[in-house]
């Protein structure tokens, strides 16, 4: 009943039962022997019981097993036999000596299995949370993916409904101007024949800026739709920018246009009615950012295979900050009446065409708008 | 115009087109008409050389329309008509609730333009608006707001307190629209602003008692605004 204090759980039982068994098994093995072998063989022997008890019950269950392996050392081994009294002093140390070892070793022992055994537990443990981080990490790999797909449409959406409101924005301006005035002719306002020619201009004018407006975002849908093919053929530049400026004649009222084109400039391997696209989109560009009676430079070298286009107003020119961004869709300058894709419609002819666009500062004020076209070859 | 001095009108608006269609218009029923760009020289000229009315696009390149209404009523009374862009009632709301007297929605007529510049300027004339006035009439309608009696074409109308307060809050501004908040706060009291539901069950209801035309409406609806009372025979054509 004293052994049983000890316990606690299953495993100590069974250390203390094995211990226990296995100390009388070899004081029986033994004592036979008793007669032939000095007292350390049964000394050394019955430490292994102690060793037992101590990996499978620990501490307290080796205790016990060392204190009944010194009880049955004492009664067995020790003369007098079979009588706790010890006879002699060096039996006295002997005994004391195998308690002290026996007592040591089955803590050493235990202590070192139940660290053992920690050491498993944590392992396992560390092994869970591992599992369990890479559950997490799996699960915020794929939050973090649905997020970013989730950014991007949304920044799609975005730029689809920045889109459609310029563009709404873009249309509506001009059918203002023409509601306007045929509301105020047909409501039967009396004019002067200038005047009424003005105005009648005016919406000529509007109902033209209406059809440029339609031209880019027909340009627009043919780009996003990756349809922006080039109908190549040979274009004579000279002819098409003076063509474009006499058409676009309106916008220029307050400023002087000049074109300035070489003899002799070679034919250019262009679509015609893209070109007059870009060339049209950096025109009005210009005229929207040119003060009254300044002047708007349009004008055209070659080189290297080349011609160079350029486009110069005398306006508040492009921040250095913007000169990049500009080509992008929606940007809009400071102030600009203009829904911002007139440029990035600029920007992806070119680029279909293999040549590039930049914006620089026009010595003196305003922006210098450039690009370049391959000639015609052969 | 009757008056020896021409009404001068200010129109504030970035766009070219539209501002010659503007000064045009004004210019051919004789009005004096003054036109700039940017909200900074609006603000400029309305406190150097007040007009009778002003104009005012609330799409402007540098300071917001809305903003230059608040800063205009600081010290001014000029009559203001904004001229807004399709769908964008809450800016209607803003640019009435900071001051401006009416507004058109681009695209506009001009007849309807030159209506609202009409009834503003009445309305900002000195006893021009009806607030002491004890019997107002629009058109055929009567509203003797002393003995709290409404007519049409002479035949008495029957009108609950609240429907009347509704009506006689409108008719002392015949033309000009009130916003949903200032009908509500005229009408039901201060604590209230947005109960807009309550105007449109009194709305049905005195448009039945009115027996307004729906095709030509005494009581109009400014759709996400508020309401006006309008005499239908001066009101210019929608399709004009």
């Amino acid at each position: 009943m004293r052994v049983r204090a000890f316990a606690s759980g299953p495993a100590p039982w069974a250390g203390l039962g094995l211990g226990a068994g296995l100390t009388v098994v070899v004081t029986a093995a033994l004592v036979p022997l008793r007669s032939d072998v000095t007292q350390a063989t049964p000394a050394l022997v019955l430490v292994v019981p102690v060793v037992v008890a101590a990996v499978i019950g620990g501490r307290p269950a080796a205790l016990v097993v060392a204190v009944l392996a010194a009880g049955a050392f004492n009664v067995a081994f020790i003369p007098p036999y079979w009588n706790p009294r010890v006879g002699v002093v060096d039996d006295e140390v002997a005994l004391a000596v195998f308690l002290a070892v026996a007592v040591t070793t089955g803590t050493l022992v235990a202590q070192s299995a139940e660290r053992r055994q920690a050491a498993e537990q944590r392992a396992e443990e560390i092994q869970g949370l591992h599992d369990r981080y890479e559950v997490v990490v799996l699960e915020r790999e794929r939050l973090a993916e649905e997020a970013n797909r989730v950014a991007v449409l949304e920044q799609v959406d975005e730029q689809r409904s920045a889109l459609l409101r310029s563009v709404s924005h873009d249309l509506r301006t001009p059918l203002a101007s023409i509601r306007a005035v045929t509301s105020d002719l047909r409501a039967g306002a009396i004019y002067d024949d200038a005047t009424r020619n003005e105005l009648l201009d005016l919406v000529g004018d509007e109902a033209q800026r209406l059809d440029r407006i339609v031209a880019n975002l027909l340009s627009l849908s043919r780009i996003e739709a990756g349809a922006l093919q080039p109908d190549r053929q040979a274009v004579a530049v000279d002819e098409l920018l003076a063509e474009r400026v006499r058409r676009l004649a309106p916008l220029f009222r307050q400023v002087r246009v000049q074109v300035d084109v070489p003899d002799g400039l070679p034919l250019v391997d262009a679509d015609y009615t893209q070109l007059d696209q870009v060339v049209t989109n950096l025109l009005e560009n210009a005229a929207r950012h040119s003060p009254p009676r300044s002047t708007i430079r349009v004008s055209a070298i070659t080189s290297d295979g080349l011609v160079e286009i350029s486009v110069a107003d005398e306006g508040i020119g492009v921040a250095r900050f913007d000169r990049e961004r500009i080509f992008e869709p929606f940007r809009r300058g400071e102030g600009s009446a203009s829904s911002g894709v007139g440029l990035a419609i600029c920007k992806a002819i070119v680029e279909a065409h293999g040549g590039t666009i930049d914006v620089a500062p026009n010595p003196g004020s305003g922006a210098r708008f450039r690009f370049t076209i391959p000639t015609r070859r052969g | 115009m009757a008056s020896a001095a021409p009404t001068s009108v200010l129109v504030v608006d970035d766009e070219l087109a539209i501002t010659r269609a503007l000064i045009a218009a004004f210019e051919a029923r004789g009005y004096a008409v003054t036109a700039v760009g940017t909200g900074r020289e609006a603000l400029e000229r309305i406190a150097g050389t007040p007009p009778a009315v002003v104009v005012l696009d609330l799409g402007l390149p540098d300071v917001d329309g809305i903003e230059v209404c608040r800063r205009v009523r600081a010290w001014s009374n000029v009559p203001i008509v904004v001229l807004t862009a399709e769908g964008a009632e809450h800016r209607k709301v803003a640019a009435l609730d900071e001051g401006a007297d009416d507004y058109v929605t681009k695209p506009f007529s001009m007849p309807e333009l030159l209506a609202r510049v009409r009834v503003a300027l009445r309305h900002r004339r000195p006893g021009g608006p009806g607030l002491d006035e004890s019997v107002l009439d629009v058109g055929d309608l009567r509203v003797d707001v002393a003995q709290r009696q409404v007519t049409v074409a002479g035949q008495p109308v029957e009108l609950t307190p609240k429907e009347f307060g509704f009506l006689a809050a409108l008719a002392r501004y015949p033309g000009r629209v009130l916003t949903h908040r200032m009908i509500l706060q005229m009408v039901w009291g201060p604590e209230y602003g947005e109960e807009t539901q309550y105007l449109r069950v009194y709305a049905g209801q005195l448009r039945k008692k009115l027996r307004d035309d729906p095709a030509a409406p005494r009581l109009v609806t400014e759709p996400g605004v508020g309401y006006r009372l309008v005499d239908p025979r001066e009101e210019p054509s929608p399709t004009a």
